[in-house]
């Protein structure tokens, strides 16, 4: 590190004064802490979709695939644009963590362990599909080619839907284990730290008994590596397969050779238009703004941007190809998406696919978190409707004009989707809080170099290593100034603390509150997590003038939300 | 940690072991029998939409199914006598015909009239019961051959449900070979 070089430009992928130990303690703190009436709320109303999901799935394995909307010509509808959108989510998960890694790209590192997350949970939800939308469920094993009593029946292994059980069950599993690879080290984090018993047991049997020695970390890394190598080329290959059950078809719209990149293509516009949407909740309700900062969604943004363009390029390219091709089924497949039944479809999935990311050109837009978070939303929409567009469109008008027909959903084929979406939230809000949701051992690993404190450092001419802490604690004793009337302005605002009723909290909880700084608080009058909280603009300014150094930090420190947490969750 | 992995396989070895104890009293259980049972009446099956509870009925009396043709003389005496008289065998002598007849005597005559059609099969040797008579000593014609499989008489009883048309006027030949041969 005495060495290193890194190109001023850059700005700092972890922002605030963070040590090694603030960055496990933040990590740490939703696994530590308990969940709040938020959290609650929210996963209440997860199950209850998933468990309404599960309902309608047992409806239709019980009563028939003929509860949903399906039709003799429209075989395919809800089921498989379900299933690919998913999958299609699922994606950035593994390219984030594999690609970026192979591009070393360090700003993943703040992002990839919940996008991975979100890659297993995603697809989960779409390896139901394949599963539920069969005429009989319990005869999918014989989708495996296992010996059996029937003169070793096999399967044939021409069909994409084959490949599509081999792409998506190795993709889950080498994600799987991609992912529970990386966790090991965070995992043992939690494990030193638990106190409870309970919490202890169940850390160390998940961390494997990592003790972190240096042949352990070298080869860690080497694995990760070698399973980012593997792992680039599935995420293309599950996306290409995925895409074969169309584009290996005979039918005009979907017979096309642009579809495996394209594909691919719009699974990572899609997935990183979720991860987007996720992270700018989490780090919210984490308070993991320093890790996941404004120019990790400003990157995710453009790539949403590139990889929307280039979904932009196939769409154009399939409708230069229907005109040039002279195949008239083409030319009215084509025809029939953008002026037939389902012209409100294709205009949405244009609109959101081709304009929306288009937006990203604009600094200003996308640097904007509440655009970002608008945009995520509606890229989800909008690859939605791409893939029910190239699916029913397609199948609803085709070959022989005697069999078209239209397509509607039932409640059914709705409720299965919500209660996806559901499973998906059951799963992701439980994964935020019981697993590290930020990889620390490896944004530990940035932290010297691109962390914003050490970069302040390094810019002022300051040589590495940096100072462990660069804003100096003082070594004189905090003395506070007796000015009686600031201190009961802010005492006023903020309640007096009774001794007698009330219970003095450990304020040294707060980060940046240390034993010195905690006295001096109560010297001042502040002993609760209640009183902290109630700090505004007003009481921080006044605490400043009480303080002789610490100035500005209970600020930058957000002590009050801090405190706010801490409150709930004790 | 061993034990519960020596306590896993024992158990699967149970289990699989369980398998073959299965009750062969019964028929075996089956997964998902989907189209195991017949939607359609199968043609032995029982079936409780009829009075009879058989999925198998009679005919309408008096109807003649294509390709068959009525046989007119009565299970009488005086039928038998006609026939005797009249009825003629309307198949060629061939080698086919007569082999195939020899086959079907094999399976339906054989244990009662003896391989030479001297009244000695296998149940008569054994006494299972007796007055089975012998070819030679009965004066038979074709017509009265064919008759007598078609309805049966005294102790014999009719074999036109075991045999086609064709198949008795097969067999006929081959009795009248075998008389032939005892007459010798």
């Amino acid at each position: 590190m005495s060495s290193h070089y890194e190109a001023p430009i850059r700005r700092p992928l972890i922002v605030g004064d963070k040590s090694y130990h603030d960055i496990t303690l933040e990590v740490a703190a939703p696994v530590e802490g308990k969940a709040n009436k938020l959290w609650w709320t929210a996963f209440t109303i997860a199950l209850i979709a998933f468990l309404w999901g599960l309902g309608a799935i047992i409806y239709t394995i019980g009563t028939g695939i003929g509860v949903w909307g399906l039709n003799k010509t429209v075989g395919w509808a809800w089921d498989i644009t379900n299933f690919v959108w998913w999958v299609g989510i699922g994606h950035a998960g593994t390219l984030i963590s594999a690609v970026l890694l192979l591009f070393r790209q360090k700003w993943r590192m703040g992002i990839n362990r919940s996008a991975e997350a979100m890659t297993i949970f995603s697809v989960v939800q779409a390896g139901l599909f394949p599963v539920i939308h069969m005429g009989r469920v319990w005869n999918a094993h014989f989708v495996l080619p296992i010996p059996n009593q029937f003169g070793t029946l096999w399967t044939n292994f021409n069909s994409p839907l084959l490949w599509d059980v081999f792409a998506i069950s190795t993709y889950l599993s080498v994600s799987l284990v991609f992912w529970w690879t990386g966790l090991l080290p965070d995992f043992a984090m939690l494990r030193d730290r638990a106190v409870r018993p309970f919490q202890k047991k169940i850390y160390s049997l998940l961390s494997f008994g990592w003790t972190g020695r240096a042949k352990d970390w070298q080869r860690f890394e080497e694995v990760s590596l070698v399973l980012a190598g593997l792992a680039t080329p599935l995420v293309l290959s599950v996306h290409t397969i995925v895409s074969f059950d169309f584009a290996t078809s005979v039918i005009p719209g979907w017979h096309t050779t642009i579809f495996p990149p394209y594909f691919v293509a719009g699974a990572v516009f899609s997935g990183f238009a979720m991860v987007n949407t996720l992270l700018i909740i989490m780090r919210k309700v984490s308070n993991l703004e320093a890790y996941i900062t404004k120019q990790h969604i400003e990157l995710m943004n453009i790539v949403i941007m590139i990889t929307g363009s280039i979904v932009g390029c196939a769409y154009i390219t399939e409708l230069f190809i229907a005109w040039y091709s002279g195949v008239e089924y083409e030319q009215y497949a084509f025809l029939n998406r953008a002026t037939g039944p389902y012209w409100w479809a294709y205009l949405l999935m244009m609109s959101c696919n081709v304009l929306s990311p288009q937006f990203m050109w604009f600094k200003k837009l996308r640097t904007s978190i509440m655009f970002s978070f608008f945009i995520s939303i509606v890229v989800n929409i909008g690859m939605w409707f791409e893939r029910f567009v190239i699916i029913v469109t397609s199948l609803h008008r085709d070959y022989l004009p005697s069999s078209w027909t239209m397509f509607s959903p039932t409640f059914v084929d709705i409720g299965i989707y919500v209660g996806t979406i559901g499973f998906f939230f059951v799963l992701f809000l439980l994964y935020a809080r019981t697993f590290p949701v930020i990889a620390q051992a490896e944004v530990k690993s940035i932290l010297k170099s691109s962390g914003e404190a050490y970069k302040r450092y390094r810019d002022a001419g300051g040589k590495n290593p940096a100072p462990t802490k660069v804003v100096k604690v003082s070594t004189t004793t905090e003395e506070v100034k007796d000015t009686a009337v600031q201190k009961n302005d802010l005492l006023g605002s903020l309640g007096v603390f009774d001794n007698s009723t009330q219970k003095a909290d450990d304020l040294k909880l707060i980060s940046g509150v240390g034993p010195k700084l905690e006295k001096t608080l109560n010297t001042i009058g502040i002993y609760s997590f209640d009183q902290v909280s109630k700090m505004t603009e007003k009481e921080y300014d006044l605490l400043d003038s009480l303080l002789e150094s610490f100035k500005g930090r209970a600020k930058r420190d957000d002590w009050a939300g801090q405190a706010k947490n801490l409150k709930n969750n004790g | 940690m061993k034990n519960i992995l020596k306590i896993t396989i024992a158990l699967v070895f149970l289990i699989v072991l369980s398998s073959c104890w299965g009750d062969k009293s019964k028929p075996n259980y089956q997964y998902m029998p989907d189209m195991y049972k017949s939607v359609g009446y199968e043609t032995y099956s029982e079936n409780p939409n009829y009075s009879n509870g058989m999925t198998t009925q009679l005919p309408a009396e008096g109807t003649i199914a294509r390709g068959n043709v009525p046989y007119e003389y009565t299970d009488t005496n005086e039928g038998y006598e006609t026939a005797k008289l009249e009825l003629k065998n309307p198949l060629e002598i061939s080698e086919a015909n007569l082999e195939n007849g020899e086959k079907m005597y094999n399976i339906y005559c054989l244990s009662c009239h003896g391989k030479s059609g001297a009244g000695d099969g296998v149940l008569v040797e054994r006494e299972k019961f007796l007055g089975v008579p012998n070819y030679k000593d009965r004066d038979i014609t074709e017509g009265s051959i064919y008759h007598v499989i078609m309805h049966g008489r005294n102790l014999m009883g009719s074999h036109a449900s075991q045999l086609t048309t064709k198949e008795r006027w097969q067999v006929t030949m081959y009795v009248q070979q075998l008389r032939t041969e005892l007459l010798k």
